[in-house]
């Protein structure tokens, strides 16, 4: 009954906020909103007590027919995988609700278009079913399309149909190598076994895995198919942009793992070595392509190709180290991508700009923003995989389980991992140190910025702290995967 | 770990604590909390608790030295078939280098007092001290090449946002830029080579490293490789040649902290280098990298010191100097003598760092060329520079000296042209030092030295200590058991040295200063001079090569996403709309036609898929 709780409060409670009586404030419904995602981050964070680490299999499991017919069913269950992806959904859905103070245009659709998005996220973290699986992978297409194209910049409406063309090209090929493992298999049940070598020839697994790979690589979104991300971030608010990056993005990692890995092992044997060397030519692609990036938001966005191509890397190493790694990197990805949009929406709050050619020294104690910049440096030093934080321990993980089965797309990588300093270096030292100025020439008597109160930073700190709590005490969260990440690993034999 | 250790070494884990925790405490002042009162509280707090550190140390020091070194380990993170610790090793060396640390560092505490007295951030200055600190002291007491590196990476970090300290400097910009990314291309480098190791070996402890590397199961390249990916980290971390850059534009941070950059920093980078020397072993080319390494540094360091008109850029080139001949001590395999040579230099140099900071502090002027006579107005930091840059060269009694002629002798026997080596960088040394001497606190006073007076009593108080600790190193060295062959060299090294030294003195004494020379008319020597003072033109080198590489690829990479990556999608999406657009024409209302189109499709699609399926 917990997992289907973890649907129901949202959806109810997007219902409700669309059936409610009068015309309610922004704040209002932000505070209701705020109120239901609370009850349901808690309730992710109750799953935690029935939850066994030890075992590998599915837990809690949830059954009920539903379009039997179609082999559509109601079927959720959790496992090692889920768990943390759950848990930061519920976490970053909350954020993203405590981040948005100034909706004035239509507030009761986007609070609920915020709650559909994070029940059907977690749907499709829980789902146990293909086409299920499916159905709330689509789901949350539709409000988060909505979400920028009604609530986004300037250029929304570029951004978001290219957003809805794309991703619903990634949805068909999903749902076309689903339909054809139900061919093959007879069953849309996925606690169903891999496929095995025997049963079905190495060219058409080879098909249907690719259908998938590529459907979930636009989502990820892997290089060549990732320019879709870079605009829609640019136009999304920033709790949108919290949300994209944080858990959206994880969709398509997720069903990396769970359905290309999981359901074709021999395939994705074949495949791995390819699979390295794409991974590396995204990291590295993604990391140059930050580099020129003159627009904050674009450089964080390119940067999350770059660091989405380590869990490529790790899962086609399929070690257990390497799924850890990748279970880790997504996790410490979505954090880390959320305090650094938080961050530069506060910045494009105060100072009406996200250009790096234009701002400067904002880390100014008396006129600019310490404080966000100090989280900033935090933000970007996690990213860059300094020790203490989580992006070191998810980028070490992955390059010592990656080494041995692909020491050169492994290096090449480490060479991104590098780049990520260079471009977030250059973002800090031309925005936030130097003498203070917001637009071109504005160097004599810059306009004073608002100080940002402390609660409006509340989010941010609170995910850094998170971000500095795990590079510390990495067991919290390895050891809720591990039995998990293990169970899905390639390679059963021990290492050593 | 037996259960009757005493308390001291039980509790070992909370040195490098210590400064992490003056961190945090100082957070509420550096944040603005507090806004009625001033920095100082975060700065004692700060103080109070290196000083708790040092105490702590010299306590486990003292019981060590007595029954002998302790390993302490505690299980930090299992996954799979990754066991990671966080590991102490208590032994002698590792506890000397840990004082070393945490005395410096409190001397340099209450020079801040005294030198950052007006600064507006007081606390965000002893926050990131004591970051620095705790990092430092985790590096030298680790007994995990993995926690080497974790603790590496976070003293790049806080180097960084000390060198930044003053962020709104133009010049600080660049040059903690600089600094932070010359150490990540090392990290990087050393993060390949820790990862390889852990991958073949599977253990990260060094004595389960070095039991590994004595079996010698890798192939001849990858042993190649893995030796200098470990030779990177510390060549940046110790600023060698090609990676020497950064500390002389480090030097732009706040004086206190170069104090402890060219004194205790470096060490750290050359104690991990230390710890993975057996494991260097395996690689002739590493360790012949790191040869050519030290030479180049040892003396191209000390030339380019020569012609350095910064106060400070003499001095962070000696070190870069002096680093050189530790990586050649290293590379030769002989510890003792990079021990001997590293405390001896981290007290000197520290000493010198001071002694300059007290110019800068007094007369707000960093030019040699624009200073003088200031030996009679600040007679402490006369003596203090003195004793510290006799210290450094092989003045007869001091510790440099006993290194300097350790050195000789021990390299007589091994490899005699790098004998050369150190005495013609004994020699530069020496003649820099003089040349610098004489600009600054001989001759006569000018402009800006004129009203010069002397330091505050803050930073008075602990030069005067560390010019006493400099005088009475050659006793500390001698009481120090693991050295007590000290003093077995024999004359002729001694001579050599000293006359090498002498040699120095009298070429930095004749050396002709006038204020016209400063850039010589004679296009020769103009040419050679330049070549010094531009650091043999390695900046402009790096702009041309890698930074303008990467550039270029990162512009490439944009216009290919801009243009046909996204050009590709946009022209599909057109093509898609102008399809339709004429496709809406061939509608012709006729239900036959609709239907034989969708079966078309169906049976084309279904012959597809059969045709894959089977």
């Amino acid at each position: 009954m917990l997992l289907s709780l973890l649907l129901l409060i949202p959806f109810l409670g997007a219902l409700a906020l669309i059936l409610w009586p009068g015309s309610p404030s922004s704040a209002r419904l932000r505070d209701v909103s705020i109120v239901l995602l609370v009850v349901q981050c808690l309730a992710s964070f109750a799953l935690l007590l029935p939850f066994d680490a030890a075992d590998a299999g599915l837990q809690l499991v949830e059954q009920a027919r539903w379009v039997h017919a179609i082999g559509l069913d109601y079927a959720l269950a959790l496992d090692g995988l889920s768990l943390p992806l759950v848990l930061m959904n519920g976490v970053l859905c909350l954020v993203a609700a405590i981040a948005s103070r100034t909706i004035e245009n239509r507030p009761r659709v986007y609070f609920a278009l915020l709650l559909v998005i994070s029940g059907a996220v977690n749907g499709a973290f829980l789902a146990q079913n293909l086409l299920l699986f499916f159905l709330f992978y689509e789901l949350e297409l539709i409000p988060l399309w909505m979400l920028i194209a009604v609530w986004g910049g300037a250029n929304r409406a570029y951004a978001a149909t290219k957003f809805l063309i794309v991703t619903a090209v990634s949805g068909v090929l999903i749902l076309g190598a689903f339909l054809g493992i139900a061919f093959v298999t007879g069953t849309m049940d996925f606690s169903l076994r891999p496929i095995l070598a025997g049963e079905l020839g190495m060219t058409p697994q080879l098909v249907l895995m690719g259908a998938l790979l590529i459907g979930f690589g636009i989502k990820i979104p892997l290089f060549p198919f990732h320019t879709w991300l870079p605009d829609a971030h640019t136009e999304a608010s920033t709790p949108v942009s919290v949300l994209l990056a944080g858990v959206l993005l994880k969709l398509g990692t997720y069903g990396l793992l769970r359905f290309c890995l999981g359901l074709f092992p021999d395939a994705w044997q074949v495949a791995a070595p390819w699979l390295a060397g794409w991974a590396a030519i995204s990291v590295l692609y993604g990391s140059l392509a930050a580099i020129a990036q003159t627009d904050m938001k674009r450089m964080v966005a390119y940067s999350s190709v770059g660091h989405m191509g380590y869990v490529l890397l790790a899962a086609a190493a399929a070690t257990p180290l390497g799924l850890m790694g990748a279970l880790f990197q997504m996790v410490s990805h979505g954090l880390i991508s959320g305090v650094l949009f938080l961050v530069v929406g506060v910045v494009y709050a105060q100072t009406g700009t996200r250009d790096l050619n234009v701002l400067r020294g904002l880390l100014n104690p008396q006129r600019g923003l310490p404080l966000t910049g100090s989280l900033m440096i935090i933000g970007v030093m996690a990213s860059a995989g300094i020790p203490g934080m989580a992006g070191f321990i998810s980028e070490f993980l992955i390059f010592r389980g990656s080494l041995q089965p692909f020491p050169l797309a492994t290096l090449l990588s480490m060479v991104g991992s590098g780049l990520t300093a260079v471009y977030f270096l250059l973002l800090v030292n031309r925005a936030f140190f130097g003498r203070l100025a917001i637009a071109p020439g504005e160097v004599v008597n810059p306009r004073i910025l608002n100080r940002v109160a402390l609660r409006e930073q509340a989010p941010a700190i609170a995910l850094s702290l998170v971000v500095l709590v795990l590079g510390l005490a990495p067991e919290l969260l390895s050891n809720l995967s591990e039995a998990a990440t293990t169970g899905l690993s390639l390679i059963t034999g021990d290492l050593s | 770990m037996t259960p009757e250790l005493s308390l001291p070494i039980q509790t070992a884990w909370l040195i490098p604590l210590y400064g992490f925790i003056g961190m945090l405490v100082s957070l509420p002042w550096a944040c603005g909390w507090f806004r009625r009162d001033a920095h100082r509280p975060a700065a004692y707090l700060n103080i109070l608790l290196t000083l708790l550190a040092f105490a702590h140390g010299s306590l486990i020091l003292q019981e060590v030295y007595q029954s002998g070194p302790v390993d302490l380990a505690f299980p930090w993170l299992s996954v799979a078939d990754l066991e990671l610790n966080i590991s102490f090793s208590l032994s002698l060396t590792n506890l000397v280098a840990l004082e070393l640390i945490t005395g410096l560092s409190l001397l340099s505490q209450v020079y801040s007092l005294g030198y950052m007295d007006k600064e507006w951030a007081l606390a965000r200055f002893f926050a990131l001290l004591g970051f620095f600190e705790g990092a430092m002291s985790g590096v030298v007491l680790s007994d995990s090449l993995f926690q080497s590196y974790f603790l590496l990476e976070m003293l790049t970090l806080s180097t960084y946002l000390l060198v930044g300290f003053w962020y709104a400097q133009p010049l600080v910009v660049t040059a903690a830029r600089d600094a932070f990314l010359t150490k990540r291309v090392g990290d990087v480098l050393l993060l390949m080579g820790v990862v390889a190791l852990c991958s073949y070996s599977g253990v990260m402890g060094f004595n389960d490293l070095y039991a590994w590397a004595a079996q010698d199961t890798l192939s001849p390249l990858a042993a190649t490789l893995l030796g200098l990916g470990l030779v990177a980290g510390p060549t940046g971390k110790c600023a060698q040649f090609p990676m020497h850059l950064w500390l002389d534009e480090a030097m732009e941070g706040p004086n206190p902290a170069s104090i402890l950059r060219n004194s205790v920093v470096v060490t750290c980078g050359a104690i991990v280098l230390l710890k993975v020397m057996p494991i260097l072993q395996l690689s002739p080319i590493a360790i012949g990298v790191m040869l050519v390494i030290g030479s180049i540094s040892a003396i191209g360091g000390s030339l380019v010191a020569l012609a350095q008109v910064d106060i400070k850029r003499t001095l962070s080139y000696s070190t870069t100097a002096h680093m050189g001949l530790v990586f050649i001590a290293i590379a030769l395999q002989i510890p003792v003598l990079a021990l001997l040579l590293l405390f001896t230099h981290a007290v000197s140099k520290a000493l010198l760092s001071m002694s300059i900071g007290g110019v800068i502090a007094s007369t707000n002027c960093q030019d040699i060329t624009e200073l003088g006579g200031l030996g009679s107005r600040m007679p402490a930091t006369t003596t203090a520079f003195l004793v510290g840059g006799a210290g450094l060269v092989g003045f007869l009694p001091l510790g440099g000296f006993l290194a300097l002629a350790q050195s000789i002798e021990l390299l007589s026997v091994r490899s005699v042209p790098f004998m050369a080596v150190f005495l013609l960088t004994n020699a530069l040394t020496a003649m820099g030092l003089v040349r610098v001497f004489r600009h600054v606190f001989m001759g006569d006073s000018l402009i800006k030295s004129r009203r010069a007076a002397e330091v505050n009593w803050q930073m008075a108080f602990p030069m005067v200590a560390l010019t006493v600790i400099v005088l009475i190193t050659p006793l500390l060295l001698v009481r120090l058991e693991s050295l007590d062959g000290l003093l077995a060299f024999p004359l002729w090294a001694a001579a050599l040295v000293v006359g090498s030294g002498l040699l120095g003195l009298l070429a930095g004494a004749v050396l002709p200063l006038s204020k016209a020379w400063s850039r010589s008319l004679n296009p020769v020597l103009r040419w050679w001079q330049d070549l010094l003072a531009y650091d043999f033109y390695t900046e402009r080198f790096y702009r041309l090569t890698i930074v303008n590489v990467v550039a270029g690829f990162s512009r490439l990479a944009s216009w290919f996403d801009r243009n046909v990556v996204d050009g590709l999608l946009n022209g599909v999406a057109r093509f898609s709309l102008a399809s339709a657009d004429s496709l809406k024409l061939s509608v012709s209302g006729q239900s036959q036609s609709y239907v034989l189109t969708v079966l078309l499709a169906i049976v084309l699609f279904l012959t597809a898929v059969s045709w894959f399926l089977t």
